[in-house]
């Protein structure tokens, strides 16, 4: 277990990774061959955290229903049967993910879905519960699952694909609008969101950006299976933080082949957007502050830049200010802690 | 109550012996009953004159008013014989399978009698197998080899088993001792003793090779069925009767793989 109580939490099991990607991609039907139990603990974890990030659609999820019958006497029949279930509804993609309990009495699920007659639409991913690892572990089983799918192809000047966007996280589509943001300051555009709203066909256009941005290194091992598949650059996280915003712009634009000129251009413009966004938190300049515990490793080097940027001071004796649970992204995740901080400081 | 499992490796005669012990205690005007705790499910057939009884877990997913009546069914001698059944082979897990039965049993108060004579699969490769030796069931483990030393490595690993439950403290589970059924080797009688004697035991009874009990096994009988007054019946009436008798429960102490084999070259 980790040793940091916020990456413990986040560790789990690989079923709640794994359908915190399935469930984001519409048209998909999300097949768990698991006991009832697992699924209800998981879809519980889902739909209180999807709560708290404001999106309300309840993902399709069919579950197999393993009970001690299937322990005993094997649960292949039960998959196939959810399977015939899952087909009926036609969907795009049937993704199936497994538990421990196919896993520990040897159910061989790979080959109930390879001679389904839906299996040409269904992509099996032997997640395995906790034996598979942990939640971590079943997000990167999906996406590499579904990247091998994706066609190797000629890569489209100027787009990128945007890769294991957290979907619990309550600011991904404000992390997103801020990288969008970014990329359009080197005239580029994202084409893929891998995997967050993005209907199976347009998932399998993966191989045609020219480069690959990762939410951050808890997708690294998708990333190594992308990177080998199509044989371009992976940036390896969001930008964190102001300096961190500008060396996002230097790795992408080289990524990408954008010109010299054009990134210094970008990398200037975004520089004097940063001054003018701090010049907002001026009055917090020479206040004294007390930097609390760090959630993720990283977020207190972001914040200690941001602070002295702004000419603060560091000291437990200032004012205790809470760090954001998510690491910031970009200028804007900056600015958005900026406001708390400055609400700290006037208001305690 | 006395409660007794015969463990030892696959095909050693497990269930020829267990049969014909239940048929034994049957003649003493002993209420017994015979659980079979092997998926391949054949442990009563003798005593149930070839007939295939319906198992347990084929039924406990069928019918929700399953009464002891649709599992226990009687046969040579009043024996009342279970089968418990499990999964084919290569899917499954069999282990829970045989908890799962004696949890239903458990349940429709079924266990009951003079004698319950438990047939297990060949090895305790799984806390489902071991289902037997705890929670003060079989209260009685008799291992039944020959002098290969492939069946002597399987009833030292039970050994294990019977050693690491007996630590537990809702487990009343000993070594009763050592059945040889033999394959007709060289000094086998004098190597399994040392064996026995070796983990702390002894050789309760030495059964020879008869053609008896190939004959009564094509009849579809037990031998005590099928030749009553054979040599061949009076050794499983001693075997029986030393059971009964058998008060000398003990936890072994299994042996090394070394010694073990060590033991077997000395009595090539």
């Amino acid at each position: 277990m980790p040793d940091n109580i916020y990456e413990a939490r986040m560790a789990g099991c690989t079923l709640g990774g794994a359908l915190s990607v399935a469930c984001f991609i519409p048209g998909a039907v999300a097949v768990v061959h698991a006991p009832q139990g697992c699924v209800h603990q998981t879809f519980s974890m889902l739909h209180a955290m999807a709560n708290e990030s404001e999106v309300w659609t309840v993902p399709e999820i069919l579950v197999s229903d393993i009970g001690d019958r299937e322990v005993i006497f094997g649960g292949e029949e039960r998959l196939s049967a959810v399977l015939d279930v899952a087909a009926e509804k036609n969907p795009d993609l049937i993704l199936v993910v497994t538990s421990c309990v196919p896993e520990t009495i040897g159910d061989d699920c790979g080959a109930v879905c390879a001679r389904h007659p839906y299996a040409d639409r269904i992509v099996y991913v032997p997640t395995s519960g906790f034996l598979g690892g942990s939640a971590k572990d079943g997000e990167n089983a999906v996406l590499a699952a579904l990247a091998v799918r994706a066609p190797v192809c000629d890569p489209v000047p100027g787009t990128v694909a945007l890769v294991g966007e957290k979907n619990l996280e309550s600011e991904a589509d404000q992390n997103y609008a801020e990288v969008e943001r970014l990329l359009a300051r080197l005239g580029l555009r994202i084409c893929v969101r891998f995997c967050r709203n993005c209907t199976y066909a347009t998932l399998m256009q993966l191989g045609t950006a020219a480069c690959f941005v990762l939410r951050d290194e808890r997708a690294a091992d998708a990333g190594k299976v992308i990177a080998e598949r199509f044989g371009r650059p992976v940036i390896p996280e969001f930008p964190r933080g102001l300096s961190g915003c500008l060396a996002f712009l230097r790795a992408v634009g080289t990524a990408c082949g954008v010109s010299e000129e054009k990134i210094e251009a970008a990398v200037s413009a975004e520089s004097a957007y940063q001054d003018a966004m701090l010049a907002k938190f001026s009055p917090l300049s020479g206040t004294t502050v007390f930097l609390g515990a760090e959630p993720f490793a990283g977020t207190l080097a972001v914040a200690r830049e941001a602070a002295a940027r702004l000419g603060m001071r560091e000291d437990a004796t200032g004012t205790e200010i809470r760090l954001p649970f998510y690491l910031p992204v970009g200028t804007a995740g900056v600015e958005k802690m900026l406001y708390l901080w400055r609400r700290s400081v006037r208001y305690g | 109550m006395r409660q007794i499992a015969l463990y030892g490796k696959g095909g050693i005669g497990k269930s020829t012996t267990s049969a014909n012990l239940s048929a034994a205690f049957s003649e003493m005007n002993l209420d017994v009953m015979q659980i079979g705790c092997d998926p391949k499910h054949d442990s009563t057939r003798m005593l149930m004159h070839g007939r295939w009884i319906p198992t347990v877990l084929e039924q406990m997913y069928e019918r929700k008013d399953l009464s002891a009546d649709d599992v226990i069914f009687t046969g040579f001698g009043g024996v009342r014989c279970v089968e418990a059944g499990g999964p084919e082979p290569g899917i499954g897990c069999a282990g829970r399978g045989i908890i799962a039965t004696f949890q239903l049993l458990e349940k429709m108060k079924a266990l009951y009698g003079d004698v319950v004579v438990y047939d297990v699969l060949g090895d305790v490769v799984c806390g489902g197998f071991a289902m037997p030796m705890r929670d003060g069931y079989a209260q009685e483990v008799y291992l039944v080899t020959s002098g290969e030393l492939m069946s002597l490595y399987a009833a030292n690993n039970i050994c294990k088993a019977v050693a690491r439950l007996s630590q537990r403290s809702t487990a009343r589970c000993r070594l009763g001792g050592v059945i040889c059924n033999s394959k007709n080797m060289d000094n086998e009688r004098e190597l399994v003793a040392e064996f026995a004697s070796r983990i702390g035991s002894n050789l309760v009874q030495f059964i020879p090779r008869d053609k008896a009990v190939q004959a009564a096994e094509v009849n579809q009988m037990t031998v005590i069925e099928h030749a009553p007054q054979s040599p061949q019946a009076a050794v499983y009436r001693s075997c029986a009767k030393t059971i009964l008798e058998n008060e000398d429960l003990r936890i072994p102490k299994a042996l090394e793989l070394d010694e073990l084999e060590d033991l077997a070259r000395q009595y090539l």
